[in-house]
C-alpha cells in the first residue's frame, strides 16, 4: 500500500516536470542579431484555409485604458498602448522602424517651419482633405488641436485627473493654463501659440526658451473626435490671437469649493468608453470584454493608411489575456496566433522549440533598453567613480546576461540601445571603456582612488578580517561633509550586517577615512537580484578586493521611496542605499536627459543618480546664455564637459543631425567613464506566431502594433 | 432564537468594527503615498520649470487635503466609514462610497463588480459538484470499510490531497488541452466570439470546464476523508448499533441516523465551502487567465490599490462573520442538543 501511494506520487511529480517544463530548444541555434525572420514558411505546403483574422496572445493584462492610455502618464499599460495605437491614426507625424520620427504622407499635405523674431518657432502643418474617423465624420485641424487644447487648460484638467501641462512648451500657454472660464481673474482665454490658419491647417508656436532638437515632435498631434476630449457641444474657435474654447468647457457644477467643471467630469468619463466616439486608426474597437479581458478590433474601411500609405490587411485582431506558464501551450494547440515580446531564458526556450518553419514561426529583436545596477553618487563608496567602475569589472557581465537571458540577450556598456540610428552613426568612433570581467582592474582603479587604508588608517591588507576585511578611503574634507554639506559620509554605515561586522566611516585624527561597503537595495521575489547576489555580493572576487556589498531586499515601493528621498514612501532621512537594480528603455529615438544631472538644488527630484559632474562645476551649462556648438563648447571647456552640460547641449544646442550626434556621442562616451549605472544584459523579444501570419516584421522601434499593420493572413 | 441572532449580530458588529479599525491601522502603516504618485505625472511635466519642486510639493499637498492623508489614522478611518469629514465631505462607506481603485481609475464597486461575477459562476458548480462526489463518496466508503474500493479512494484522496492544486491545474493544463485538445488552455470564451443566449453559457461553460475539473479535483480529497472520518465514527456509535438490532433497513441507519449524526463536524465545512463561493483562488484564476477575485486582489495588493484590497477583505470579514452565525443555527438543525431556544 505504502510503496503504491509512494509510485503513484512519483508518477504525479514526474508528469508535473513534464508539463512544467516541456520540449527545450537549444538557446545557442538562436540568431544573435535583431530583426530576422527565422523562416519564410511554403505556402504550397499548406491546404487549409484560413479566416482573415488574428489572436493575439498578451501576458500584459489590458485594463480597458484604449482612448489614452495612461492618462497623460508614462506609465501605459503596454497592451492598452497596442490598442491604443492600432485605433488611433493619422498623427501629422509617426515613428518608423529606427525610432525616427517621420511626416505623415497620408494625413499631412505641407508642413513648414519658421524661426521667428522673437526666438519662437513655428511650426504649419496644413492636414489633407479626404481624411475621415471611422463613421464618415471628416477630419479638420480642429481634431488635430483638440487635445492640446484640452489638456494645457489646468483648471478643468483637475476634474479629469490631467496634469494640464500639454502644451507647456508653446507661447501663451502660462496664460491659457490657469484661465479659468468667463469671468476669470487670471489668464486668458485664447492661446497664443495653437492656431487655426484655416479648416485644415493647424499652427504651433514653440517658445524661444524651450526650442530643443526634438522640438519638430511638437507638431506630432493627432486628431481625436471633438467630445472625445473636450465633452459635447464645445467647439474650437480662432479670431486672429490663437485658439480658444467655447465657454460651456468651462461650465462648473456645484457651489464654493465644491465646485467641479462638468467638462472635466464627462472628459474623464470618456475615459474608458471605447463606444461613444469613432476612431481614426486602422481599427476600430468592436468589443471590449472587461469581463474576460478580451478586445476584438475590425479593420477601418475608412482608414487611408499609415506614414507610408500602409493600410491593414487583416480584417480582425483579437487580443486576449495569456498566462505566461501556459502561453506556449495555448499558441502550439491553436488557441492563440502570436505571442508578442516572449523573453525571458525559460519562456523563450519553450516558445523556440514551436518553432519549426512550417506551422510555426518567428521574429526577434534586441530590447531597446536594458536592465541595470543604477548608483546613488552623492554619498558613500559609490559617489566615488573608481568604485562603480571596479563594480562594474568584479561582475562578469557576459555570464550575468548568458545566465538571466538564457542566451538570448546582450550586454551593452552605455545608455543606448546598438538600433538607434544615433549609435549607428558614431559607432566607429565611439570610444568606450571596456567593463569586461577582471578583479584585477578593478583591484587596481581602486588603489588608484585611494582606496587604500583599513579601518586604523594603516595600509590595507589583503585578507584580513572583521572590519578590516574592506578597503577604506581617506576622505577630504569637502568628501566628508558629502555634496549637501550635511555630514552624510561622517556617520556612513553599512545595513544589513547579518554577520555582526558593521563597516563604518572611522575619524582618526581628525580624519575621516570610509569604507568599501556598498548598501544594495532591490525588490524581493525578482531574479535579477537573485543573480546578483549570487554572481556579484557574494562572489569571491569581491571579497578578494577588498570590498563589500550589503543587500537589503524589499517592496518597490521603498526602492522607489529611498532613491527619490520622500519619506512618505518608506526613505528614513538619511541616505542609507548606494545601489539598487532596475531597468529602462526607450519607444523611439527622442533621447532627452535634460535636467537629470543638474547641479541646481530644484532639479533634484529628475536626478535619478545624484550624480554631480565636477566637469559642471567648471564650465556649467547656462540655458539663457549664447548656445555653442560642440567644437566651441570642447575648446571653452578645454575638452571636459560634464554631464549635465552634454546633456542639456545635446538637446538645446543641437541645430543638425550631425551636430546632435557628436553631443550624443560625447555624452555616452562621459557616461560610459563616469559609470553610474552598470547595464546589465539587454534582452531579445521573440514574437512568436503560426505561419498563417505573413509578412509579419518587427525592429525595436517597430513592435508587433506596428508590423501588424503590414502583415497579412495566408490566402489574404 | 429572535433574541440570540439579534445578540450575535450585535456582537458581529463590534468585532466588525474591531477588524475594520486593525486592517485600516495595517494598511496606513505601509510606507507608501498616494498623493506622491498621483502627483508624479505632473512632476515628470515640470521637468524644465525651474518652480517646479514648490508646484510639485503644492499639488502633493493639494492630493493630500484631498485623499485625507494628511490626517491622522483615525480621522482617515472614520472618513472611510463615513462618520467624519475627509476634506470638509462626508463621503464614506455609509454614503455609498465604497472606495475608489487608483489602479484602475474607477470606483471599486465597478472594478469588483466582472470578477466577482466571474468567481461566484465558476465556484458555484465547483461546489456543487464538490459536495455532489465528495459526500456520498466519503458515505460510501464509511460504510464499505476497508473494502478495495474504501482503499482505492484513500490512495486517491491522500494523492489528491497532497498535491498543491497549481500542479493539478498545470498537469491537467498539459494533460487535457495541450496533448488532448479537448478544452481550451485558458481564457473565458472564444477569441472574437459574439455569442448570445444558451450558445454563450456553452462557450462559457466550455471554458470554465477545466478550470471547474481542477478545482474539483484539488477539493476532492480533503471532504471525502472529512466524511468518511466523521460517519465511520458515527456508525460505530451504540446508537447504530441498536437501530440495526431494532431491523431497520441499512438505508435507514445509514442516512437517517448515522448521517444526522455525522453531520456536525461537516456542517462546518459545507458552510465553509458555500462562504468560499465568493472568494477567488488565486492560483486557479492566475493559471487560466480567470478574471476573478483573486486575481484582482493580488493585482490590487501588488499595486498598492489598498481601498480595494480593504472592501474585500471587509466583504470577507462580514461572510465570515455571518458564515459562523449560520454554522451555530445550522448545527442546531442537526443536532437538537446545541439548539438555541432562547
Amino acid at each position: 500500500m505504502k510503496k503504491f501511494l509512494a509510485l503513484l506520487l512519483a508518477a504525479m511529480m514526474v508528469l508535473s516536470l513534464a508539463a512544467c517544463t516541456q520540449q527545450a530548444a537549444d538557446p545557442t541555434s538562436a540568431p544573435s542579431a535583431g530583426g530576422e525572420n527565422s523562416t519564410a514558411p511554403d505556402p504550397a505546403e499548406s491546404q487549409e484555409v484560413y479566416e482573415n483574422k488574428i489572436v493575439i496572445g498578451d501576458i500584459t493584462e489590458m485594463s480597458g485604458d484604449f482612448r489614452s492610455p495612461g492618462w497623460g502618464t508614462s506609465s501605459a499599460n503596454a497592451t492598452d498602448q497596442a490598442v491604443w495605437f492600432l485605433t488611433a491614426g493619422y498623427a501629422a507625424m509617426e515613428t518608423d522602424r529606427d525610432g525616427v520620427y517621420q511626416w505623415n504622407q497620408t494625413s499631412v499635405v505641407n508642413h513648414s517651419e519658421v524661426d521667428n523674431e522673437d526666438g519662437s518657432r513655428t511650426y504649419t502643418v496644413e492636414i489633407a482633405r479626404d481624411l475621415t474617423f471611422s463613421d464618415g465624420t471628416p477630419i479638420t485641424a480642429k481634431h488635430y488641436v483638440a487635445d492640446i487644447l484640452a489638456f494645457s487648460s489646468g483648471p478643468v484638467c483637475a476634474d479629469a485627473n490631467r496634469s494640464g501641462m500639454s502644451g507647456q512648451v508653446l507661447v501663451g500657454f502660462e496664460d491659457f493654463n490657469v484661465y479659468a472660464g468667463p469671468g476669470s481673474e487670471e489668464g486668458k482665454k485664447e492661446f497664443a501659440g495653437v492656431r487655426l490658419l484655416d479648416e485644415y491647417t493647424y499652427e504651433l508656436t514653440v517658445k524661444g526658451s524651450e526650442l530643443s532638437y526634438f522640438s519638430y515632435t511638437t507638431a506630432a498631434l493627432q486628431p481625436s473626435p471633438l467630445g472625445l476630449f473636450l465633452g459635447e457641444g464645445v467647439d474650437i474657435v480662432d479670431d486672429g490671437n490663437g485658439c480658444y474654447l467655447t465657454d460651456n468647457f468651462y461650465e462648473k457644477t456645484g457651489e464654493g469649493e465644491d465646485a467641479q467643471y462638468v467638462k472635466g467630469l464627462e472628459i474623464l468619463s470618456n475615459r474608458y468608453d471605447v463606444s461613444k466616439y469613432p476612431y481614426s486608426g486602422p481599427y476600430t474597437i468592436t468589443e471590449w470584454d472587461e469581463g474576460t479581458k478580451q478586445v476584438t478590433l475590425t479593420i477601418n474601411p475608412e482608414f487611408k493608411g499609415n506614414f507610408e500609405g500602409q493600410k491593414p490587411s487583416i480584417e480582425t485582431i483579437v487580443y486576449v489575456l495569456a498566462v505566461e506558464e501556459t502561453c506556449v501551450g495555448e499558441l502550439s494547440s491553436g488557441g492563440v496566433d502570436l505571442l508578442p515580446a516572449i523573453t525571458g531564458g525559460e519562456l523563450t526556450k519553450n516558445a523556440l522549440a514551436l518553432v519549426d518553419g512550417e506551422k510555426f514561426t518567428e521574429t526577434h529583436y534586441q530590447r531597446a533598453g536594458y536592465g541595470k545596477i543604477q548608483f546613488d553618487c552623492d554619498f558613500g563608496p559609490t559617489m566615488f567613480q573608481e568604485v562603480r567602475q571596479a563594480v562594474a569589472y568584479l561582475l562578469n557581465r557576459t555570464e550575468f546576461c548568458q545566465t538571466f537571458t538564457g542566451g538570448y540577450g546582450v550586454v551593452v556598456d552605455g545608455p543606448y540601445s546598438p538600433d538607434f540610428a544615433s549609435y549607428r552613426a558614431v559607432q566607429d568612433d565611439i570610444e568606450l571603456i571596456d567593463y569586461s570581467f577582471s578583479p584585477d582592474t578593478a583591484i587596481k582603479v581602486l588603489e588608484d582612488g585611494g582606496w587604500i587604508y583599513n579601518s586604523k588608517g594603516e595600509p590595507y591588507v589583503a585578507g584580513a578580517s572583521g572590519v578590516d576585511a574592506v578597503r577604506y578611503k581617506k576622505l577630504t574634507a569637502e568628501e566628508a561633509e558629502g555634496w549637501d554639506g550635511s555630514g552624510t559620509n561622517k556617520t556612513y554605515a553599512s545595513v544589513a550586517n547579518t554577520d555582526g561586522v558593521t563597516y563604518q566611516t572611522v575619524e582618526i585624527n581628525g580624519e575621516y577615512y570610509m569604507p568599501l561597503a556598498i548598501n544594495w537595495y532591490g525588490t524581493s521575489g525578482n531574479s535579477v537580484s537573485d543573480l546578483l547576489s549570487t554572481m556579484l555580493s557574494n562572489s569571491s572576487d569581491l571579497s578578494a578586493a577588498g570590498m563589500v556589498i550589503r543587500s537589503t531586499s524589499g517592496d518597490f515601493t521603498v526602492l522607489q521611496g529611498n532613491i527619490y528621498r520622500m519619506s512618505s514612501m518608506g526613505y528614513e532621512g538619511t541616505p542609507t542605499y548606494n545601489m539598487y537594480n532596475l531597468a529602462t528603455g526607450w519607444n523611439s529615438e527622442v533621447y532627452d536627459y535634460a535636467y537629470n544631472w543638474s547641479l541646481a538644488p530644484e532639479y533634484f527630484p529628475y536626478s535619478v543618480n545624484k550624480l554631480f559632474d565636477e566637469y559642471d562645476e567648471a564650465f556649467p551649462y547656462d540655458k539663457e546664455a549664447e548656445r555653442l556648438s560642440y567644437d566651441e563648447a570642447v575648446a571653452a571647456s578645454g575638452d571636459k564637459l560634464g554631464m549635465d552640460y552634454l546633456s542639456m547641449a545635446m538637446v538645446y544646442n543641437s541645430t543638425t543631425k550631425e551636430e546632435y550626434y557628436q553631443w550624443w556621442m560625447a555624452y555616452i562616451e562621459r557616461w560610459n567613464e563616469l559609470m553610474p549605472d552598470i547595464p546589465l544584459y539587454s534582452n531579445f523579444y521573440y514574437d512568436v506566431y503560426h505561419t498563417k501570419l505573413e509578412n509579419f516584421k518587427t525592429t525595436p522601434f517597430f513592435g508587433p502594433r506596428k508590423a501588424l499593420l503590414y502583415a497579412n493572413v495566408k490566402g489574404y | 432564537m429572535g433574541k440570540y441572532i439579534v445578540k450575535r449580530l450585535g456582537y458581529m458588529l463590534v468585532v466588525l468594527a474591531i477588524l475594520s479599525f486593525i486592517m485600516f491601522f495595517v494598511y496606513s502603516i505601509i510606507p507608501f503615498d498616494r498623493a506622491v504618485v498621483e502627483a508624479e505625472p505632473y512632476k515628470q511635466s515640470l521637468k524644465n520649470n525651474p518652480n517646479a519642486p514648490q508646484l510639485y510639493q503644492e499639488r502633493v499637498d493639494q492630493y493630500r487635503r484631498e485623499l485625507g492623508t494628511d490626517q491622522n489614522v483615525f480621522v482617515r478611518y472614520l472618513g472611510w466609514l463615513g462618520l467624519g469629514p475627509i476634506n470638509g465631505k462626508y463621503n464614506g462607506i455609509l454614503q455609498g462610497n465604497f472606495g475608489y481603485s487608483y489602479e484602475y481609475d474607477r470606483p471599486v464597486t465597478e472594478v469588483l463588480a466582472r470578477p466577482m461575477e466571474n468567481t461566484v459562476f465558476i465556484n458555484i458548480f465547483a461546489t456543487v459538484l464538490g459536495l455532489g462526489i465528495t459526500i456520498p463518496l466519503g458515505i460510501l466508503c464509511a460504510t464499505k470499510r476497508g473494502s478495495r474500493l474504501d482503499t482505492g479512494v484513500q490512495v486517491a484522496t491522500i494523492v489528491g490531497y497532497s498535491i498543491p492544486g497549481f500542479i493539478i491545474a498545470i498537469v491537467f493544463v498539459w494533460i487535457f488541452a495541450i496533448n488532448l485538445g479537448w478544452f481550451p488552455v485558458s481564457g473565458m470564451k472564444t477569441p472574437g466570439s459574439d455569442y448570445t443566449g444558451l450558445q454563450e453559457l456553452k462557450d462559457r461553460l466550455y471554458y470554465m470546464l477545466l478550470p471547474l475539473i481542477a478545482m474539483t479535483f484539488s477539493s476532492l480529497g480533503g471532504m471525502t476523508r472529512y466524511t468518511r472520518a466523521a460517519m465511520s465514527e458515527a456508525l460505530s456509535l451504540d446508537c447504530i448499533r441498536t437501530a440495526r438490532a431494532k431491523g431497520l433497513r441499512e438505508r435507514v441507519v445509514v442516512y437517517s441516523h448515522a448521517f444526522r449524526n455525522a453531520l456536525i463536524p461537516i456542517i462546518t465545512l459545507v458552510i465553509g465551502w458555500f462562504t468560499g463561493i465568493f472568494s477567488g483562488s488565486i492560483v486557479i484564476e492566475n493559471i487560466f487567465g480567470l478574471n476573478g477575485v483573486g486575481r484582482i486582489y493580488i493585482n490590487s495588493l501588488n499595486a498598492k490599490d489598498f481601498e480595494v484590497v480593504l472592501l474585500l477583505q471587509m466583504f470577507y470579514v462580514i461572510l465570515g462573520l455571518a458564515g459562523n452565525l449560520v454554522v451555530d443555527l445550522a448545527y442546531g438543525l442537526a443536532d437538537p442538543r446545541v439548539r438555541v431556544n432562547k
